[in-house]
């Protein structure tokens, strides 16, 4: 999806291998069918593939999550046009209900397929795979072999016993929906390899013993069963969290008590995004686990902490936070360590009609809860931390490493794409 | 000393008969002080660039406008060109495209197999695509053109100035 997305708006990348990098510009997080083809691996760290990208010529890019993500929401407002019923499932993937009114105006699952291709293809320049299937699972299914299958030209279609019997006869089972690594390996022991076998265990109590009754539901599923249904409207979060690690290695406190307002601050916008107040907040830090010491090629001393602490009242806005997080950062923070990362996690999230005042506090303040609604209003109209917190530095030391990102072609009026 | 009673002429004096009584109708209903709006009954949404420029918001790019290729159709550098990715690219139309990965706009015409992709301005040529040899994507179809009205250098106001001076009335 990343490296479409990059191609979307920079076609002399097609037919190249392209990888996209993430996390500081240190590791693989996407490929494109090229760069898979010469040997790179999802997750290699750069320097391991050195070498390949200089004789392939690979192109990278830094992963530019502003784009990916417009697109990402353009996809999910496109598929509205065909079906009223859309669930975004991941940035790049979505379930689609398909009634029966369509049937007047597409000849077959295979055309519908098609026309969706084709239009997410002319519009956005993205190609996409469709799996039509009676379940979410068959559907899943259906997709990959779309994906996996030149000739299905991108569409698979699992409307028939035939059909079904077809696609799940050769479908391992790791490659499932819900079926992880354990699972896998557990079936197999047990002489199931292919999705069809699952589908037709004769024991259903023998799967629930093993796999919970979500076990029972994919084969359930498997055999045409609705047992996952459209969530449509996506509940909210039950955990928000934010932790990048930073461009270089920070040793000072000053540095990282910034970095963690800055990530308290996003964590504050997810909150009030979704309507939420938090009251429960992690706070973690850690040095590089894989860095050597520079003299002596010993690896380097390590250390990794993190305290929870448990606010008086729910809240979603920033300074509130601030008081606490600040004193456990500096409370865990030993000097003498090149840091790595520090992160934030909120937790005991409640919907933000929520009112339950403390004994001791008289919370949440409405005009706190008013003032961060209307920062993220002015951030929005005039750009991330437009307005921020006196403490949080302008252009620190431990921002990202991106060395090759594209430009943000439908976000910023001042990086559109120019035609001659 | 000033008398603050003021005295009430004989003749707003008047004997009330209860048996003339005129009952008045009450109204439970409010009344606005002031004058009512008469334009409320015609309120609506203010007009909107977006509704006018944009018909399909997730197919629409904005692309800015480089060179001087396309000055007679009124593109100048600079200009913002809303781009429709949804549109049918048909023959005569300005499109945005990349020609072998250089994103160009141009007008589009197809001449059997081959595109040609037209500039309008004397002093540039067309350019040929052969679909076989040459990679060409399409963007979308140009449907409006935002710009700013060009400034006047220093002479050309002056040449104003200069035709008020002449053609003044005595």
């Amino acid at each position: 999806m990343y490296v479409s997305c990059e191609r979307s708006f920079n076609p002399s990348l097609n037919g190249k291998p392209v990888i996209a990098l993430g996390n500081n510009d240190h590791c693989v997080i996407a490929r494109s069918q090229e760069a898979k083809n010469v040997g790179i691996k999802m997750g290699q760290p750069l320097f391991q593939i050195r070498e390949l990208i200089e004789q392939h010529q690979v192109q990278i890019c830094s992963s530019n999550f502003e784009l990916y993500g417009d697109l990402s929401s353009r996809l999910m407002s496109l598929l509205t046009n065909f079906a009223d019923h859309v669930e975004p499932y991941s940035i790049d993937e979505a379930f689609v209900q398909i009634d029966t009114s369509f049937e007047g105006i597409y000849p077959s699952y295979q055309g519908l397929g098609s026309a969706m291709r084709d239009t997410v293809a002319q519009w956005l320049r993205l190609p996409i795979c469709v799996g039509f299937g009676l379940t979410k699972t068959l559907a899943k299914v259906a997709n990959k072999c779309a994906k996996t299958r030149p000739e299905l030209e991108g569409v698979c279609v699992i409307n028939s016993l035939e059909s079904a019997n077809e696609a799940l006869s050769d479908f391992k089972i790791k490659d499932l929906w819900g079926v992880g690594s354990r699972y896998a390996a557990m079936l197999k022991k047990n002489g199931i390899e292919t999705a069809l076998q699952l589908r037709d265990v004769g024991d259903i109590d023998w799967v629930r013993d093993r796999m919970t009754v979500n076990g029972v539901r994919m084969v359930y599923e498997l055999r045409g069963y609705p047992c996952r249904l459209l969530e449509i409207n996506a509940p909210p979060k039950k955990t928000i969290c934010t932790a990048m690690s930073f461009g270089q290695l920070i040793p000072d406190l000053k540095n990282i008590t910034d970095a963690l307002t800055t990530y308290l601050a996003r964590c504050c916008e997810k909150l009030r995004r979704q309507e939420s107040l938090a009251r429960h907040v992690t706070v973690f830090l850690h040095t590089n686990p894989n860095r050597k010491t520079p003299g002596n090629g010993l690896p380097a001393k390590q250390y990794s902490a993190s305290r929870s602490i448990r606010l008086p009242h729910h809240t979603n806005h920033l300074p509130d936070f601030l008081r606490y997080a600040i004193p456990v950062v500096e409370n865990l923070l030993q000097l003498g360590y090149n840091y790595q990362k520090v992160g934030i996690i909120l937790n005991d999230i409640v919907p933000e009609s929520f009112r339950q005042q403390g004994v001791f506090s008289d919370w949440p303040d409405e005009k706190a809860l008013q003032i961060g609604k209307t920062i993220d209003r002015l951030n929005h109209r005039y750009g991330r931390d437009k307005v921020r917190l006196a403490s949080q530095l302008y252009q620190p030391d431990w921002s990202q490493v991106q060395g090759s990102l594209s430009q943000a072609y439908t976000t910023d009026w001042k990086q559109i794409l120019k035609a001659s | 000393m000033i008398d603050t009673l003021d005295p009430i002429p004989p003749g707003n004096i008047w004997a009330i008969d209860p048996s003339e009584r005129v009952p008045i109708p009450f109204y439970l209903s409010t009344v606005q002080a002031g004058f009512p709006n008469p334009a409320e009954n015609f309120l609506r949404q203010r007009l909107n660039l977006q509704d006018l420029c944009v018909q399909h918001p997730d197919a629409t790019y904005f692309v800015e406008a480089a060179g001087e290729s396309m000055i007679e159709d009124y593109i100048y550098p600079g200009s913002i060109l809303v781009v429709d990715a949804a549109l049918l690219v048909e023959s005569g139309k300005i499109i945005v495209c990349w020609v072998n990965g250089a994103c160009t706009v141009k007008r589009f015409v197809r001449y059997g197999k081959l595109v040609v992709l037209f500039p309008s301005n004397a002093h540039y040529t067309p350019l040929y695509i052969h679909p076989e040899t040459d990679q060409f994507l399409v963007l979308g179809v140009v449907v409006r053109i935002v710009s700013k009205p060009p400034r006047w250098d220093s002479d050309q106001l002056k040449t104003a100035q200069d035709y008020v001076r002449t053609h003044r009335r005595e």
